[in-house]
């Protein structure tokens, strides 16, 4: 077989690998222009992750570190998505409620997850609280958007077809409008998990003794360059399988939308 | 009943298309297709649903390349830039922040002819589209007819080498079709110019065309080639109108 | 003495106006017809005729500004079953399968998962969609959508089928088929239907009786019976003449 028809033949392995493998040899000559102490090369950082990876830091390992992070995000995510789906839909079903609510909404909306911190800490306390509160209010946000604009904008026309087979209002809503907003709703359930993680790392920046924004921490702290980059190359890699995981879950539950085949 | 000799002795060849072939990975959907367009002629093509007539449209306007074959305009390649091969699509594609004469000027810039000839070429087709009263105007503001004719003056302002047609009425309500086609012919007379109409609708096609190709289905070929030699204006309750038409049904009915 | 037909719909008096700022348009002005039971009617117009606006008034979609709409001597207030309605777009569920798109009347009724599927199974059979059960709306062509439209209305029972310039999306060859074919349906399973479209062939090949809209506002201009029996050919002689009649008695909305 000729070069170009293997490398045809392996062509989904071979993108990625080529573009990462460029992605480090910049990284290692930008390395070697700025300095050991600001950029550490890649192969520093292969070594502190693995030896943070066979210690235990603050009294945990690194796994636990990532489990008590996670753990924050779930909670928080699916508390956002219990409160957060209901309102946003039954905004976008009735308009009466609709109006009475957005203004408030509107407001809230605006203001960052972080923002939040000081009068979580006010109510929480330090602990778990603050920072699932935090994760939450992100979520929270995007899920009532989401869903409100599914619901708002499902085709009319499908409205108008299921009340010719004597479809009532609430029949219409969960058999027409739900299903037809579920591609927005799964919009939002993907950015809704990648707030909730980078909330979870705010949060965990300010004051936290266990997680992986703790790990950040304790790189800047004993001032160790790598440790600080292992722990953000943690937190892409997670936020990342977290995403494809919730990619395929939506191929599963929405199998009628092309657009993702 | 003319035939095909007496219908091509006074003409010349415009475009001349040989062996094109066009296979998507293992699907043959053009097979070896080979057929001469005449200068100033006006030509239809139709064929069963699905039978490739896009992919066919698409291959003969460069967008995609063939796998084989050639396309001779005026006897040379076919070169987008020195020949004028216009293009009317099926979904209206006027420019809509353009306002009516400057999409009309708007493949002339393109083709950077010197601004007097612009100017005269716009008028000319205004008046001959009968927009000139709407001539500032967006598109967004006419009816869906008079959109079409917007992208119609476009294509015929540029003298195109060809004009390639790929059903450009298949929404219209029938009574607007048959007045758009008097209109196409209308200017088709006037310019002389040399029009591709691809449709399904094949009492449009007998309406129109002076020569019909018959394509078959996937893969598809030149099945069959019909001279309609009626007087205009055609009428499709003449009993030689609707001889042809069966005709032709005939024809794509039995792949 | 021959039998009184039985009127199956009537619009007595209908009337409907959209207004702007600038103008008011008279969509629809003062349109009275009866069909009779099992009748095929034919409601023909150009583009901007109101015919859909008339057929969304019988359906009860939207509700007329004067006059009223009689279903079996009833005034009719909202839509339902009673009036099956097939959509140019399809308006078929994207989510749904074949089977439970078109046993979906059947569903919002109540039936029984086996009693509806059997139901829906006999006339996705009817329109020739064996095998395309589980297919989901966005694997099938143009025409093929449209079956599911036709089957999914014509499951449901409906007294009178409305149908609003069904097959105004597809191509013209796809479009003879779907026409001889929603003939043979109809033939099989009789019922007061009311056609609206602005192709005068699909009219006349369609057709009991073709009623022809005017423009601006919308008036019945004419009324045109078609006494050639059916199937009827495109090319037949007395097919030509009708067309000829009703082509030039019909409007042209630039």
């Amino acid at each position: 077989m000729s070069t170009a028809a293997i490398l045809k033949k392996n062509s989904k392995l071979f993108l990625p690998v080529l573009s990462m493998s460029i992605f480090l040899a910049i990284w290692q000559v930008l390395h070697w222009i700025i300095g050991g102490e600001f950029l550490p090369s890649p192969y520093q950082v292969y070594l502190e992750a693995m030896r943070m990876f066979s210690i235990k830091i603050g009294g945990n390992s690194v796994w636990m570190h990532i489990y008590y992070s996670l753990r924050r995000v779930i909670l928080a995510y699916l508390l956002g998505a219990a409160t957060g789906l209901p309102l946003g839909m039954y905004m976008g079903w009735n308009r009466t409620f609709d109006k009475v609510v957005k203004p408030v909404f509107e407001v809230l909306r605006p203001i960052p997850p972080i923002a939040w911190i000081p009068i979580a800490i006010l109510w929480f306390g330090i602990g778990e609280g603050p920072k699932i509160f935090i994760c939450y209010v992100g979520a929270f946000v995007i899920f009532v958007l989401n869903s409100y604009t599914g619901m708002r904008y499902t085709d009319p026309l499908l409205i108008a077809a299921a009340r010719t087979y004597g479809a009532t209002r609430r029949q219409q809503l969960f058999n027409v409008a739900i299903p037809a907003s579920m591609p927005s709703v799964f919009a939002g359930v993907q950015n809704a998990l990648s707030m909730s993680w980078m909330c979870v790392l705010a949060a965990e920046l300010v004051g936290a003794r266990e997680g992986v924004g703790y790990l950040i921490i304790q790189g800047m702290d004993m001032y160790k360059p790598p440790m600080i980059m292992v722990g953000m190359i943690i937190i892409g890699i997670i936020g990342a399988s977290l995403a494809v995981i919730l990619r395929r879950f939506e191929r599963v539950v929405c199998p009628w939308r092309r657009d993702l085949t | 009943m003319t035939t095909k000799e007496d219908y091509a002795r006074e003409k010349k060849v415009k475009v001349s298309v040989t062996d094109l072939t066009k296979c998507y990975d293992e699907l043959l959907v053009l097979d070896d297709i080979n057929f001469d367009i005449y200068d100033g002629e006006m030509l239809c093509i139709v064929g069963p649903t699905g039978c490739g007539k896009t992919t066919f449209l698409n291959t003969l306007a460069r967008f995609i390349p063939a796998t084989k074959g050639e396309i001779l305009v005026d006897g040379v390649p076919s070169n987008p830039r020195c020949h004028n091969i216009a293009f009317v699509f099926q979904e209206i594609s006027s420019v809509p922040w353009l306002s009516v004469e400057d999409n009309i000027r708007f493949g002339l810039k393109i083709k950077k002819l010197p601004a007097d000839e612009i100017e005269r070429r716009v008028e000319a087709m205004l008046e001959l589209v009968g927009l000139k009263p709407f001539r500032r105007n967006f598109p967004q503001e006419l009816s869906s007819s008079m959109e079409q004719r917007v992208v119609i003056a476009r294509n015929f302002a540029l003298n195109p080498d060809l004009l390639l047609m790929d059903e450009p009425y298949g929404q219209l309500d029938i009574k607007l079709r048959y007045y758009l086609e008097d209109e196409l012919i209308r200017i088709w007379n006037e310019l002389k110019s040399t029009v591709l109409f691809v449709t399904h609708n094949i009492e449009e096609a007998v309406y129109l065309g002076q020569r019909i190709l018959v394509l078959s289905n996937k893969p598809a070929k030149i099945k069959e080639e019909i001279i309609v030699d009626l007087p205009r204006p055609r009428k499709f309750d003449d009993p030689a109108f609707v001889k042809i038409r069966e005709h032709v049904t005939e024809s794509i009915r039995w792949w | 003495m021959a039998q009184r037909p039985n009127i199956k719909i009537e619009c007595r008096n209908v009337s409907k106006s959209f207004v702007t700022e600038q103008y008011t348009i008279n969509v629809l002005d003062d349109i009275s017809l009866q069909v009779e039971e099992n009748e095929f009617l034919v409601v023909l117009g150009p583009g901007q005729s109101g015919k859909t606006t008339l057929l969304n008034c019988m359906a009860g979609i939207i509700m007329p500004d004067a006059g009223q709409i009689l279903l079996d001597g009833k005034t009719i207030t909202g839509p339902g079953p009673d009036r099956g309605v097939v959509f140019q777009q399809y308006a078929l569920f994207p989510w749904k399968t074949v089977m439970d798109n078109v046993s979906f009347g059947l569903y919002i009724k109540g039936v029984g998962k086996s009693k509806r599927n059997e139901v829906a199974q006999k006339y996705i059979d009817l329109v020739g969609l064996q095998g395309f059960e589980t297919s989901y709306p966005h694997q099938l062509s143009g025409g093929m959508k449209q079956r599911v439209g036709l089957a999914r209305a014509w499951a449901n029972g409906p007294e009178v089928l409305l149908m609003d310039e069904p097959f105004g999306a597809l191509d013209a060859q796809t479009r003879y088929a779907m026409e001889k074919e929603t003939l043979s349906i109809w033939e099989k399973d009789k019922r007061t239907v009311v056609f609206v479209t602005n192709n005068v062939e699909e009219a006349i090949y369609l057709g009991d009786r073709v009623i022809v809209l005017s423009c601006m506002p919308g008036r019945i201009k004419s009324q045109y019976p078609i006494d050639i029996p059916k199937p009827r050919e495109y090319t037949d002689p007395r097919f030509l003449e009708m067309r000829r009649k009703i082509s030039d008695d019909t409007e042209l909305s630039l």
